[in-house]
């Protein structure tokens, strides 16, 4: 059953870049400018993995908890010693663009330094695949799709739920009404940045088990995120969450009648059509935002 | 209560206010007019420090609160109800008035604020757990004066806050205002319905680019020059 397959394989993909562009999205809503380092976040958490797992010989989990820990400290720091002294200095969000961009080349090339240019796998877990309406799946994939929804629901609940949360949503609506009613937008950014980088720490930890690790893995996978965020709607976690899914989608029902090759063309191809037709995405339903 | 002591504010490198001196006392309402780009709302601004200050200081209970960051005038009492739609767009309408109650713990004592607010204004009530972006223009002030209601503040700061509204709500708008009065707020208005404001308010001080021309209490309708500007002379 090839459809069967497809969306398996879909829903796979579209976890992972799910993963990608919540916390991506989540950093953008309350900082409003685009956090393209995000994407080495990831790539820091897998190596950090395969340093404390592979290297050390730590526990699993406890080198899970490791690592999401130090993703969390490395984008917090990113906030705190870059952005947050830019924007002390009146840098307009196009300056903070490029400091990312910047940022990602370092620790791509720091990375490099550290553990070489080569291709890393972990090789855990090689359970054996099952079969579900005809579609091979295996065990890893399961639980990666089970840990993402997971992770999307206690995202929801917590922007929803908790005080943080809800002014996190407000300082995405309005920062300066925000910071008139007294909630403090740095503590709140700084908030943004730690969850974020977090959740970039599961998703690199989930990818290296998936796939194999590159130094310079963290641009595409940042790509392909923003590309679902662009789609679903970039300042709304949900709506990014939902893109990513959809991107997940078309990129496979698309490598159905064209090569392979094409995937990452499938993707940017969406992004300019989006950017150009639809640039707050087709889920955005936080209608009259400020921009 | 609150004073602005030889006030020059702006944004970056543009200059708008020049020496201004305001004086808030306590329990007292205090109106600021003026013509369009006189810089009545940078006055406001310049307390929240979002213009910035060049000269001059800013005291509040009689302690410098010109350095102080935007997000701590709340705790030491003083609010804002800033101009047009200023409310969260993608929050309920009870979590747009609850965060103004952020800095209470009784869960009692917001209760009894939150139902005070709705019986004042009950179409906030029957819209309580909508989105606040469906809000009409009017709807929209009056959810934002709700929320500083919950703030219990020591001073209330509004930005025209008849701004949009009908002129039944106006009334409405102004005899609440006056009513807070009573509760022992002090406040400092910025209106366009000059001659409405001055009649609520003890003092009154015009704004001509940048600098306080004029002050006085009630009887400055009677004056010249409010008479040419605002009640139909030019």
């Amino acid at each position: 059953m090839i459809i069967a397959q497809l969306i398996v394989n879909s829903l796979i993909i579209g976890s992972i870049y799910g993963l990608v562009a919540c916390g991506f999205s989540l950093i953008y809503s309350t900082n409003r400018f685009i956090h393209f380092a995000h994407g080495v976040s990831i790539v820091i958490a897998g190596y950090m993995l395969l340093l404390f797992h592979s290297t050390l010989g730590l526990p699993f989990i406890l080198s899970c908890i490791l690592s999401i820990i130090i993703t969390s400290l490395i984008g917090w720091g990113m906030y705190n010693f870059i952005f947050a002294s830019l924007q002390k200095r009146n840098a307009s969000n196009v300056i903070l663009l490029i400091a990312s961009i910047g940022i990602l080349i370092f620790f791509q090339n720091l990375i490099q330094i550290i553990f070489g240019a080569g291709i890393k796998s972990m090789n855990l877990f090689q359970a054996k695949s099952i079969e579900i309406f005809g579609a091979i799946i295996t065990p890893l994939q399961v639980v990666i799709i089970l840990v993402s929804i997971c992770l999307f629901f206690a995202l929801y609940l917590f922007t929803s739920h908790t005080k943080i949360g809800r002014d996190m949503r407000a300082v995405a609506d309005d920062r300066q009404l925000a910071s008139i009613m007294g909630i403090n937008t740095k503590k709140i950014a700084n908030y943004s940045f730690i969850i974020g980088s977090a959740l970039a720490g599961i998703a690199g930890i989930l990818i290296t088990l998936e796939q194999n690790l590159s130094p310079f893995m963290g641009t595409n996978l940042m790509i392909k995120g923003f590309t679902g965020a662009v789609i679903g709607s970039i300042s709304f976690v949900p709506g990014a969450i939902l893109g990513s899914f959809l991107l997940g989608f078309f990129e496979n029902f698309g490598i159905w009648f064209l090569p392979s090759v094409y995937r990452d063309a499938i993707a940017f191809f969406l992004l300019f059509l989006f950017l150009l037709l639809k640039p707050k995405g087709i889920f955005n339903w936080n209608k009259g935002v400020k921009k | 209560m609150l004073e602005l002591r030889d006030i020059d504010a702006g944004y970056s490198r543009l200059k708008v206010l020049h020496d201004v001196c305001i004086k808030v006392e306590s329990g007292k309402i205090v109106v600021l007019i003026g013509p369009n780009g006189a810089g009545k709302s940078t006055v406001i601004k310049s307390i929240f420090s979002i213009a910035d200050i060049t000269k001059g200081k800013i005291f509040f209970k009689n302690k410098d609160i010109t350095d102080m960051k935007t997000h701590e005038l709340v705790d030491i009492g003083i609010c804002m109800v800033t101009q047009g739609r200023a409310n969260f767009n993608s929050l309920t309408i009870e979590e747009n008035l609850l965060i103004g109650a952020d800095r209470i713990d009784n869960k009692k004592i917001i209760d009894m604020k939150l139902d005070k607010v709705y019986h004042k204004f009950p179409v906030l009530k029957k819209k309580s757990k909508q989105r606040a972006y469906i809000l009409s223009g009017g709807e929209h002030q009056l959810l934002a004066l709700g929320r500083s209601l919950m703030q219990s503040p020591s001073i209330l700061i509004l930005d025209e806050p008849s701004l949009g509204l009908s002129p039944k709500l106006q009334k409405e708008l102004f005899k609440t205002i006056s009513e807070l009065k009573e509760e022992g707020i002090s406040i400092l208005m910025v209106e366009q319905n000059a001659k409405k404001a001055i009649s609520i308010a003890d003092m009154t001080y015009l704004l001509e680019d940048g600098r306080i021309v004029l002050k006085g209490g009630k009887n400055i309708l009677k004056n010249k020059k409010i008479k040419k500007v605002y009640l139909g002379g030019r």
